[in-house]
């Protein structure tokens, strides 16, 4: 992975990518989101704990980075959630059923995706990462609003300029997990 | 006038009252007649492997930190400075030499000794700290690696609580020669819900699921638990689900491992699982060994998922608020890429993000809501679906029922009643 060269150009078709993801996940419209991800997905929410600040670290950046924090994919911890794409098709074909009581009637979502940075580029893929507000509204509940970073790798898809989500990895910014459900696509 | 107990749930508890999911004087009774009284799950060996290794832990809303000590002992403190009553351990795990108070930088050993008041090297007096460790948990045992501790010094040995269920456990726990291990730290996460309505879905509530779970749960993953599913009360307060499957059924339709998506994803872990069938058998008998686990609950608020290999406990917040804790359990000796497919097959249903837990967690908020409804005092719940059923069985222990049979809920209601009752008639 070079350094990537960001022209106008790609930053723009990127964040148009990003637009559009939004408007289908907000429209609720999950079959055409699903066609985003590519076959080999992996779909990552780390859990997010308080560990030990290090002695040795002291003075340094490293002693209170975020990734210190999370217990992702690759850790011996545990995530909030670790998935490929079968998984993600289940959630997608629940939310189509009269009987996923938890979304019936259907949570009411709003996100607003910012600060799109192209981290690293190659021929295939693009590392993009972005941060999110999403509100959310249960009927029957109170709203509530998420708060975090999606770090994303996107690969080239087989249509022309087409781009599949082939990694994403959601950072939450929360303390402690008091929403309804992390089980909806960050 | 406060709500009396025995007027809440009756005497056989087929009738619950919704204050018992929502009244905050019956909840000051839970915690002095329950959570006081019993052995409560804290930590599992897996998580204290070296002198210095802690864990958080809660028992109810009091946090405790729970340490492996250099004397080679597990200990359980709570987690409150004796000076101004600050927590001392800010981390959720880690291994550490000495926890140190923030405020006035009071130090404690990981035993919990007080080793150093910093002021005393300006003064000329010495408080007697012997006296101020960190307050601790009187009684801590373990049984198979599970910690548990009580703040009842009188109670009974673990072992005697556990009961049969020791029995019900080894069905799992016995099969691997390395044992379990936790992996990380639990998933936790509040729920606008009352404590005990999650114990209860685990404790043997699996009618719930082809009706809440539709949307997931296949109608022949339903059929198998409505044709092989027994449930099990060892004593009130305890429960275990399971399909017993049938002597000649083929190895992948009985063997752990196989159910849902994780063996799917696995096939290279196949001979891995063969492998764990063929010593069940050897480890805990031909019976134990056609066991397919569901869901098991020991009193007052741990559940152990078997299909999705977690354990839970069910943190009180309050009458209408719980801190559910969910650990990921792997076998010590799996292959490293099934035990994340494992990890992946518990988080991917079940926890804060989890497409079966979803529902679960909306239904237990929608049920505290309905338990503060007003003018409906006179319309307790309804539990007394199969009444009287439920059997000795001549191979399992325990009395059996079906799965739809409430007989657990009711074990663990008339065991409620009574804990609560005591409580009240000593005033």
């Amino acid at each position: 992975m070079s350094a990537p060269r960001v022209t106008p150009k790609l930053q723009h078709e990127v964040e148009q990518w990003y637009y559009r993801e939004a408007r289908l996940l907000d429209g609720r419209q999950y079959q055409s989101w699903l066609a985003l991800c590519h076959p080999e997905i992996r779909y990552v929410i780390p859990g997010r704990g308080n560990p030990l600040v290090r002695n040795l670290e002291r003075g340094n950046e490293a002693m209170i980075s975020v990734e210190r924090e999370m217990e992702g994919a690759d850790s011996d911890g545990l995530p909030i959630r670790d998935e490929t794409l079968p998984y993600l098709a289940l959630r997608v074909e629940r939310s189509f059923k009269a009987n996923a009581w938890a979304e019936n009637p259907p949570a009411r979502t709003r996100r607003i995706i910012g600060n799109v940075e192209i981290v690293a580029a190659d021929e295939q893929t693009l590392t993009v990462w972005s941060s999110f507000h999403l509100h959310y509204a249960r009927p029957g509940s109170r709203s509530f609003l998420y708060a975090g970073q999606r770090r994303d790798t996107l690969a080239r898809g087989e249509a022309p300029g087409a781009r599949l989500l082939l990694a994403r990895e959601v950072i939450l910014d929360m303390a402690e997990i008091a929403y309804p459900t992390l089980g909806l696509f960050l | 006038m406060p709500m009396r107990v025995r007027d809440v749930v009756n005497p056989d508890a087929t009738l619950v009252g919704r204050r018992a999911w929502s009244d905050p004087h019956l909840y000051e009774l839970e915690k002095r007649g329950i959570f006081a009284r019993s052995w409560l799950f804290l930590a599992h060996s897996s998580q204290l492997r070296n002198p210095g290794d802690f864990v958080q832990a809660y028992m109810c809303e009091t946090p405790i930190i729970v340490t492996h000590g250099t004397d080679g002992g597990i200990h359980a403190l709570i987690n409150s400075c004796s000076h101004r009553g600050l927590p001392v351990c800010r981390a959720d795990r880690g291994n550490a030499k000495r926890f140190v108070c923030p405020y006035h930088n009071w130090n404690y050993s990981v035993e919990g000794r007080l080793q150093a008041i910093p002021q005393e090297r300006h003064l000329e007096g010495r408080a007697d700290k012997s006296a101020l460790g960190l307050k601790r948990v009187p009684r801590v045992e373990q049984w198979n690696g599970m910690i548990f501790g009580s703040f009842d010094e009188a109670i009974e040995p673990l072992e005697d609580h556990l009961g049969d269920m020791r029995w019900y456990l080894d069905a799992f726990f016995g099969r691997f020669p390395q044992g379990v291990e936790f992996v990380g730290s639990p998933q936790r996460w509040v729920i606008e819900a009352n404590w005990k309505l999650p114990v209860e879905n685990q404790l043997g509530d699996v009618n719930h699921g082809p009706f809440l779970h539709a949307a997931v749960i296949p109608p022949e993953a339903n059929a198998e638990v409505f044709e092989f599913g027994h449930s099990v009360v060892t004593a009130p307060g305890h429960g275990a689900t399971f399909r017993l499957m049938p002597e000649d059924a083929p190895l992948e339709r009985v063997a752990w491992g196989f159910e849902g998506m994780a063996s799917l994803l696995a096939p290279e872990t196949h001979a891995y699982l063969r492998e764990i069938h063929a010593l069940a058998l050897e480890r805990v008998g031909p019976l134990r060994a056609r066991m397919k686990g569901l869901t098991y609950g020991i009193f007052p608020n741990l559940s152990f998922l078997w299909s999705n290999t977690a354990f839970k406990v069910s943190h009180p917040r309050g009458p209408g608020r719980v801190e559910y804790w969910s650990w990921s359990v792997v076998p010590a000796d799996a292959p490293e890429a099934f035990k994340r497919i494992l990890r992946g097959n518990h988080t991917a249903f079940f926890g804060p993000g989890g497409i079966l837990e979803q529902e679960d967690s909306e239904a237990w908020v929608q049920q505290r809501i309905g338990s503060g409804i007003d003018f409906a005092d006179d319309r307790p719940y309804y539990y007394g679906l199969g009444l009287n059923e439920e059997k000795p069985h001549p191979e399992l222990p325990g009395l059996v029922g079906a799965t739809a049979n409430e007989f657990y809920a009711r074990g663990f209601f008339t065991r409620w009643r009574e804990a609560l009752a005591a409580v009240e008639d000593e005033r």
